[in-house]
């Protein structure tokens, strides 16, 4: 919800013309900024938004910061199409129009849509960014169009001049089937904004389907008051969930990397499958209540899942197809979630224990021969490891049986 | 127009004297030209704490010796005189130029206007040295602007302290905020309680 003063430097040379994106550059460009100035208002009743053409007969200023959409949406009619880019001059002009905005308090913002070739070198324009950079103006660019060479150096020049704090940044997009306005709502230039933008975003994406939902169900227009507070709100609760998510993903995180003494150089891999097993398990974790017992009997089931995975480790180890009937029970245990029997888990462990049957397994695979050194040792530690996983689910039944 | 700070300070306690710090109003100060966003914050402390920038210092960008320091006050201040610490290597700054109840100036502004008074700085690690005012220009000061646009030939500029000494007023300099104008008057609009039959009305 930053207040900002926006200045939209729109291209309206000849090189608009063309078709690549439908129906045609110039109408793409024309729905983006529509989509631009609809968001940033909508962000801040306060924002004001002024638009100026780069190309024609000169740098033309369209209409001055002002929190009227209507008159902005106006202006963008009757444009002619004509002459060069010139971009260095637009840019000052959006400068001293931004200069003179009636509320200093608002931070200045300049987007540019540069859709001709820049003409420009690249120290002219570092030495324009770092003018802007001193007098504190953050610029968005939106590079689309024409590829010529260098543009996108350029352009990246400028905007790294610029840049303070991540509130610069530049877009490139290629010509393609998805509309212009499409590809940048999920850009920095819309999320920037904050929380604002992207509800914004899904609003204005559900008005392009032809439904006019509004945020919430309440009219901004009608009770701003009401939808501004549900909108924080919504924010709020979204972030203490994140927040939330983030520290069960961290805790998950560090009981798998203590359960595992990699010893094998398949622990990646068995990493890998730990935590495509134990991710849905963060996602039930997030919708189920942040009851704690709920969480922590979760992060037990996880752990348990972790044994298993020993089991998959062999299985990945030799690729084999699941012939063996063994290791299909092995996989599927694995697969498995959310309701294991905590005495199915015993008892894997147990086969596990059994060395015998772990070493018949093994002479089974193909390429892997039991006799070798590193395969005995795997063996050792693995036999190791699942009798402290025995003695931890030993642990964890009583413990769930008081937390029942 | 600088004095020599060459007395003890036993015999009048010279923190209190450059208190104006205490009204300062830190979320409205900005810099132009900063390095680190939000670092010109740092520089406002006790005068007992001048030289001791562990929070950081405001610099400017690399390459760029320009600096302008906007402080707002919450009343209005009288300011006597303002102390500057610089850095060390030439980053000090070495002229400084004030205007007075301006908002939003910029490089090209504050270039091109005439400030309401301008010192030329000497370095002054240490703090002891402080550049008087024209005081009966400075009688009602509801924000100021600072610019120092050379520095002694370093890189960067760097202000590690700024000590304003003066009286701060209770009067505050408030913006016309909401106020209904009136084309034409509707006696409607002004009813008294007796008119709306509320409590008892004084006749005097």
């Amino acid at each position: 919800m930053v207040l900002e003063a926006t200045m939209i430097c729109i291209d309206n040379s000849e090189w608009m013309r063309n078709g690549d994106y439908s129906p045609n550059r110039f109408q793409a460009q024309a729905d983006a900024v529509n989509l631009i100035c609809g968001a940033k208002t909508q962000s801040n009743p306060e924002n004001t938004v002024g638009v100026l053409t780069m190309a024609g007969k000169g740098v033309r200023v369209l209409v001055t910061p002002t929190s009227d959409l209507g008159k902005i949406l106006a202006c963008m009619h009757g444009l002619e199409i004509g002459g060069e880019m010139n971009l260095a001059a637009g840019i000052q002009v959006a400068q001293l129009a931004l200069k003179h905005r009636q509320n200093k308090k608002q931070q200045q913002r300049i987007i540019v849509f540069a859709g001709g070739p820049v003409k420009y070198d690249k120290k002219v324009l570092e030495m324009i960014g770092r003018k802007l950079k001193k007098n504190s103006v953050a610029l968005d660019v939106v590079n689309f169009g024409e590829e010529d060479e260098g543009k996108a150096e350029k352009l990246e020049a400028l905007v790294a001049a610029v840049n303070t704090n991540d509130s610069s940044h530049v877009v490139h997009v290629p010509p393609g089937p998805s509309a212009l306005s499409d590809v940048l709502i999920s850009t920095p230039i819309f999320t920037g904004d904050g929380e604002g933008g992207s509800s914004f975003a899904a609003a204005a994406a559900a008005a392009a389907g032809g439904v006019s939902g509004f945020e919430f169900g309440v009219d901004p227009n009608l009770d701003p008051e009401l939808a501004l507070a549900l909108r924080v709100s919504m924010e709020e609760e979204r972030a203490r969930q994140e927040a939330a998510a983030k520290k069960a993903a961290e805790e998950a995180a560090k009981q798998e990397s203590g359960e595992q003494p990699s010893a094998s150089q398949d622990a990646t891999i068995s990493e890998n499958v730990n935590t495509g097993t134990t991710e849905p398990e963060i996602k039930t974790k997030d919708l189920m209540d942040d009851d704690n017992a709920l969480l922590q009997q979760a992060l037990a089931m996880s752990m348990d899942e972790s044994s298993s995975a020993v089991a998959t480790r062999d299985t990945e180890m030799s690729e084999a197809a699941a012939d063996d009937h063994d290791l299909q029970l092995a996989l599927q245990l694995s697969v498995q979630e959310g309701t294991k029997d905590q005495s199915n888990q015993t008892d894997m462990n147990k086969l596990l224990g059994d060395q015998s049957f772990v070493s018949s397994i093994l002479a089974s695979l193909p390429g892997v021969d039991p006799n070798d050194p590193s395969v005995k040792d795997l063996l050792a530690s693995m036999q190791s490891q699942s009798e402290s996983q025995q003695n931890k689910d030993e642990d964890k039944a009583p413990k769930e049986e008081e937390k029942k | 127009m600088a004095c020599l700070h060459d007395h003890s300070c036993e015999e009048h306690d010279c923190s209190s004297d450059w208190s104006l710090y205490k009204h300062i109003d830190l979320s409205k100060v900005s810099a132009l030209n900063e390095a680190v966003s939000g670092s010109v914050k740092s520089v406002f402390r006790a005068w007992e704490q001048r030289l001791n920038s562990s929070e950081g210092h405001l610099e400017s960008n690399e390459g760029d010796p320009e600096l302008i320091v906007f402080i707002p006050f919450t009343s209005d201040v009288k300011i006597k005189s303002i102390s500057i610490v610089g850095g060390a290597d030439g980053t000090s700054p070495a002229k400084m130029r004030v205007f007075i109840n301006r908002d939003g100036i910029d490089f090209s502004d504050a270039q091109s206007m005439q400030p309401v008074q301008e010192w030329d700085l000497v370095e002054n690690l240490q703090g002891v040295l402080e550049y008087q005012t024209r005081y009966s220009r400075f009688q009602s000061v509801g924000n100021i602007t600072l610019h120092f646009p050379e520095n002694f030939g370093g890189e960067t500029t760097q202000i590690h302290y700024i000590g304003l000494k003066g009286e701060a007023t209770q009067l505050k300099r408030d913006v016309v905020a909401t106020i209904v104008y009136e084309l034409m008057p509707n006696p409607s609009d002004h009813k008294t309680r007796s008119e709306t039959g509320g409590g008892l009305s004084q006749v005097e």
